[in-house]
């Protein structure tokens, strides 16, 4: 299996399973605990506290952890229903853990709207200004989207949501072992992200806050996450989590130019394959190793079956449930048509991969286009 | 290996027709098929996907699926509506088989890279010097050829039929050893975009209804009807004939139904000569094997279900026949097809115009 959708998910880190497994045997306190076992639960975990935060330049009293990147995203906007300004700004091309979550909230009487995108998926800081309103409490905009990798501008959003007191949340999920990530430099208020994007474990995730008081628990109960997410904590998890932090952000330079490597080879051999190929997003603003590329004349769904078929792993942002091939949303808002749409493919590189596995999936590509 | 594409329905006729290739080592994968955009209690296209993909999660095949309700509305469904405008009983079924299952799923499949497709038809194909034979199925509760007669040579060339030799309970048998879910599932009954659903309420949405009186051959009114498309001949339930009109004995049937005037013409008793008929003239005809038959053993159905019937056919052009009974058929309706055995070779058929005596 040849995998190229570490947009999706990544394989974990073997460094991390095996710490996860020895801590699956050995740790079974419970971190409430007084005792030995308990404080070697509590050690782990907040060590895991300072791993996390260190890779995202903050100190660990201003993250917990979370069942994911949606949690995270939940417990942000589900606070602001304590606050005086539940008016949201956000964008038409968030993940659904953001969108759905808005549109849920309508009911409980949040407000919200929504800016556009330009065709290369980038918002514009004047666009967000005039959705601006009196009792605008929140900005949530994601820091690189999941479909093409457009990175947004974030801290010149941060600058206009300062000026008008207004909070800012980024969903960072795509981001950590891709791009220098600092919430300081960022300004960011809230930031959400999740371990199986950066070769940690599935169901951890971190939510970062600048201040605890604007929060309040999704989970009622004992009190952990200082009161601000009940449950006996995901121990394993949660370490693997503070360890694939700390791995990818030690590697995080040659991992960008792996990435980019990987990145402008297969873009420069696919243009020779197949020259329609068309490029998405924004080739300025960016993640590196994530590539979305339509292919006028061919349907998504086919290409990928055949992909599948010859055991490359690739992904479409049209999604394709019970028999429904619908445009993808996103590059629905960045006005490409419905036909390029439902043509396009994402390829998304990742540390496990090599050179020749990128030429492989070149050739396997050629051989399905020119056939 | 050969690379056979699966219809998968989310049905456990599919799912065991899947795990027999796979048994058999073909390199197998379903393929789900949505024709109907509506999801709803009638019509839930997801929980048949979620069906179809346990059962290919359990035989670890891909499951991949493709809309094809588009097509299926252009083709299908607006000769339905069509067909019930001009007060006749349309088999879609039929239809979708030549046009979508055995055309544009096939085409699909074959684009994937498929050499050939499979579906949990009760039928069996055989080669015979160097043509194909459709076959009824080995389970003669069960035989779907009625519904595949329109298919070619090529169509059928291209497709599998693996549970054709297989006895229903015996299919339910194997979907349970082999931990399929829906191993116990209902068969699917009727039209499949309707459901369970009302008829009336259905067709109501798309066509208007034109209520009339009901009336016996001799001209007496004994009712009235909703519109005449809710109707099929040899009908006895749903009409809705109070008492105090006839002998009091014998229900009441459907006989004929006069468009012009807006009457639904019934009589009663099943015995009632006007529910019989020897004689049908019928159009769009296709043979399998691309020719007439040559056979003095020809049968019949008029419809799915119906007994095999002795006839004889007389063609009046290529695509226009006239078939005589050696004995009456009961309630003969236009739109369903007339379908040709000889044994267990279904032949081929027409779509019923005209049924009298």
């Amino acid at each position: 299996m040849y995998y190229f959708d570490h947009s999706a998910t990544t394989p974990v880190h073997s460094d991390v399973l095996d710490l996860m497994h020895s801590i699956q045997k050995d740790v079974y306190g419970n971190p409430s605990s007084v005792h030995s076992q308990g404080r070697k639960a509590r050690l782990l975990i907040e060590t895991a506290r300072k791993q996390v935060a260190k890779a995202i330049g903050t100190i660990p009293n201003q993250i917990i952890f979370t069942s994911g990147g949606t949690e995270a995203n939940n417990q942000v906007f589900w606070s602001l229903l304590n606050q005086n300004n539940i008016h949201v700004v956000s964008n038409t091309i968030e993940h659904p853990a953001v969108l759905k979550v808005l549109s849920e909230m309508e009911t409980h009487g949040i407000d919200y709207d929504l800016v556009t995108v330009n065709k290369n998926g980038r918002i514009s800081i004047a666009d967000i200004e005039s959705e601006i309103q009196e009792n605008t409490g929140l900005i949530s905009i994601m820091l690189a989207n999941n479909e093409m990798g457009t990175i947004q501008p974030i801290k010149e959003i941060v600058a206009l949501a300062n000026e008008n007191n207004i909070l800012v949340h980024s969903d960072a999920v795509q981001c950590l072992g891709k791009m220098p990530l600092d919430v300081n430099d960022l300004g960011v208020d809230y930031l959400s992200l999740s371990a199986h994007k950066f070769y940690g474990p599935k169901g951890i995730g971190v939510l970062y806050f600048k201040n605890k008081d604007s929060l309040s628990s999704l989970m009622i109960g004992g009190g952990q996450e200082i009161g601000l997410r009940a449950g006996t904590e995901n121990i394993a998890s949660i370490a693997g989590m503070g360890l694939a932090a700390e791995l990818v952000t030690n590697q995080l330079d040659h991992h960008i130019n792996e990435l980019a490597s990987f990145e402008a080879h297969f873009k420069s051999e696919l243009k020779t394959i197949f020259p329609n190929a068309i490029f998405n997003g924004d080739a300025n603003n960016k993640l590196p190793g994530l590539v979305c590329v339509s292919f006028p004349g061919y349907r998504s769904d086919i290409l990928m079956a055949k992909l599948d078929r010859a055991n490359f792993a690739v992904s479409s942002g049209s999604a394709c449930g019970s028999g429904n091939v619908k445009p993808s949303r996103v590059l629905s808002e960045m006005g490409v048509d419905d036909e390029i749409n439902i043509s396009t493919l994402r390829f998304s590189f990742g540390a496990s991969n090599t050179s020749e596995q990128v030429d492989l999936l070149l050739s396997e590509l050629k051989t399905i286009l020119t056939d | 290996m050969e690379h056979i594409a699966v219809g998968m329905s989310g049905g456990v006729d599919s799912a065991v027709a899947a795990s027999i290739l796979v048994e058999k080592g073909y390199d197998v994968e379903g393929l789900f098929m949505k024709n109907w955009e509506e999801d709803s209690e009638y019509c839930n296209a997801e929980k048949d996907y979620k069906d179809a993909l346990q059962v290919c999660d359990t035989l670890g095949i891909p499951l991949r699926s493709v809309n094809f309700a588009k097509e299926y509305w252009e083709r299908v469904f607006q000769n339905f509506l069509d067909e019930y405008r001009s007060g006749r009983t349309p088999n879609p079924d039929i239809l979708c088989n030549t046009e979508i299952k055995f055309k544009e799923f096939l085409h699909y499949a074959q684009d994937l890279g498929a050499d050939k497709i499979a579906t949990g038809h009760y039928v069996r194909s055989k080669e015979v010097a160097g043509k194909v034979q459709l076959l009824k199925g080995l389970d003669p509760g069960k035989d779907q050829s009625y519904f595949l007669y329109g298919l070619n040579q090529e169509q059928i060339c291209s497709a599998l039929f693996p549970i054709g030799d297989l006895e229903k309970p015996n299919v339910r048998d194997r979907a349970e050893k082999l931990g399929f879910d829906i191993f116990d599932k209902k068969d699917s009954t009727g039209i499949c975009f309707i459901g369970e659903r009302d008829f009336k309420e259905f067709l109501q949405q798309y066509i208007p209804a034109q209520p009339g009186i009901i009336v016996t051959s001799s001209g007496t009114k004994v009712g009235d009807h909703d519109g005449l498309m809710y109707y099929t001949l040899g009908q006895r339930k749903g009409l809705g004939i109070g008492g105090g009109y006839g002998d009091g004995e014998g229900a009441w049937y459907v006989l004929d139904k006069d468009l012009e005037n807006n009457e639904l013409i019934v009589g009663q008793g099943h015995d009632h000569a006007g529910l019989y008929q020897k004689r049908l003239t019928a159009s769009d005809l296709h043979w399998i094997s691309g020719k007439a038959p040559n056979s003095e053993n020809l049968k019949a159905k008029i419809r799915y279900r119906a007994q095999d019937a002795t006839c004889r056919i007389t063609e009046l052009n290529n695509t226009d026949i006239s078939v005589e009974f050696e004995e009456p058929r009961f309630a003969i309706a236009p739109g369903q097809s007339v379908v040709f055995y000889e044994g267990d070779v279904c032949l081929g058929g027409a779509v019923i115009d005209k049924a009298f005596n």
